[in-house]
């Protein structure tokens, strides 16, 4: 046991910048994907739920792709699949963007139940007193729904922080290329890959936490909502 | 025309090969993880004091570190320890034990839902603790826990595209090599894509199917 620490302090020095530079970009990519997944995953919710029978069709069908297809397959059709057809894009780029439209599918549906658990009354009463479409889903839907898509989304997060790790794969370095590059250098594959997981666990350990503690808040809530009804 | 779909015959074939591996990554994966899980959740619902710590902390490692890592340190670095495992038994071992984590707060939940009421009349007309488990409880459970199991089963044959990592001969392992062979990449890849498509709608489907006959129960 002495003996396997005593390895880490070791090499320390030269493992340290390297381990620390990895997790800044496995972060990165977490929260940049993340945006993405946000971003793209309301827009197609508003599509699922729109009255226009083309953009809810283009909408479904997006989801069940993302949500059928594994991200690491989208990750190999953007980073080498579009090369012959003259789109490049860097390591980085094609993560953050194939993690993105993975999860996008995912908090689609998350947005589409929350906004539609919320009783049509709320927005038939926002817009009979005369407020906007815009203005009834931005004060009136949406801070609803965030009470149900929040715990999701939060969990969402966690799921791409671990999903990052296959990135690797397409050659971002990131923090599982780095300790396996680093391992393969060292010959020392239990120390690195151990090092690894644990820093991937104190990373999403405290945000599971959280994501519990909101969800139990965000129960407790509702059914003070439920009781005054 | 014809030498689009000589070329999708040529392609195909090694792609429906990996299909197969992927399958079978896939079930024997779920067959060790609805294991693992059933009996953790029971260990856990008994509530044997230590063991329950230990196992809570199984569960809260597994799930909060990526498949990955955990694939990697049983392929590359337990041969360190002198334990060699081929990739197919790596594969499983790894997705197995993530997915023993996973499940088992599924089925606790499954069973917390059951009503103490129902083990308490299994006693009272004579049954034995076993008897109950069989007979009552897991019947019950089995229905709850069904289309949370099915979703799960989807996520699971997503995740088998990791196992490619190490070398593990399924769709996304053919596909990578097909490339570097044929150099048709963006074909491979859109058709590995649609593989698993193929595999998981059929998947999904069922899992609706399984929550709306759920909610007509309810």
């Amino acid at each position: 046991m002495k003996d396997f620490l005593g390895v880490y302090l070791e090499n320390w020095a030269d493992w340290g910048p390297q381990i620390y530079a990895a997790i800044w970009v496995t972060l990165e990519l977490t929260v940049v994907s993340f945006f993405i997944a946000v971003v793209l995953g309301m827009l197609l919710a508003l599509g699922k739920l729109s009255p226009v029978r083309l953009s809810r069709a283009l909408c479904t069908g997006y989801i069940e792709v993302a949500r059928g297809v594994p991200a690491l397959a989208i990750l190999f059709l953007l980073y080498f699949g579009l090369v012959p057809l003259g789109i490049v894009f860097d390591a980085f780029t094609a993560s953050a963007i194939g993690l993105g439209m993975s999860a996008a599918g995912y908090i689609a549906e998350v947005f589409r139940s929350g906004i539609e658990a919320i009783h049509k009354g709320q927005r038939e009463a926002a817009l009979s007193v005369g407020m906007t479409p815009i203005k009834t889903f931005r004060h009136i839907i949406l801070p609803q729904a965030m009470r149900i898509i929040l715990p999701p989304l939060l969990n969402m997060v966690i799921i791409l922080l671990k999903d990052t790790s296959i990135c690797s794969l397409i050659s971002t370095e990131e923090l599982m290329l780095r300790s396996k590059d680093l391992a393969m250098m060292s010959f020392l594959p239990m120390h690195l890959f151990l090092l690894a997981g644990v820093i991937y666990f104190f990373l999403a350990w405290p945000m599971s936490m959280l994501t519990r503690r909101v969800d139990l808040m965000m129960q407790r809530g509702r059914r003070q909502t439920f009781s005054v009804r | 025309m014809q030498g689009f779909f000589q070329q999708l015959l040529e392609l195909g074939g090694p792609l429906l090969l990996g299909a197969g591996t992927t399958i079978g990554i896939t079930l024997a994966s779920l067959v060790v993880a609805i294991v693992l899980g059933l009996a953790l959740a029971l260990i856990r619902i008994m509530g044997v004091g230590p063991l329950n710590w230990i196992i809570n902390t199984y569960v809260e490692v597994f799930r909060n570190t990526p498949v990955l890592a955990q694939i990697f340190i049983i392929y590359f670095s337990l041969p360190y320890l002198g334990i060699n495992i081929d990739p197919f038994p790596a594969a499983v071992i790894g997705l197995g034990l993530n997915g023993g984590a996973i499940l088992s707060e599924v089925f606790r939940a499954g069973l917390n839902a059951i009503h103490h009421g129902q083990r308490e009349a299994a006693l009272a007309v004579g049954m034995t603790p076993w008897m109950n488990l069989r007979h009552i409880i897991l019947p019950q459970t089995w229905r709850i826990t069904l289309p949370p199991l099915g979703n799960y089963a989807i996520a699971l044959l997503k995740d088998t595209a990791v196992v490619s990592a190490i070398a593990a001969p399924e769709i996304m392992f053919w596909a990578r090599n097909l490339v570097t062979s044929t150099f048709e990449t963006t074909f491979v890849y859109i058709l590995a894509a649609l593989l698993y498509f193929c595999l998981s709608f059929p998947l999904a489907r069922l899992v609706e199917h399984f929550e709306r006959k759920q909610r007509a129960w309810q």
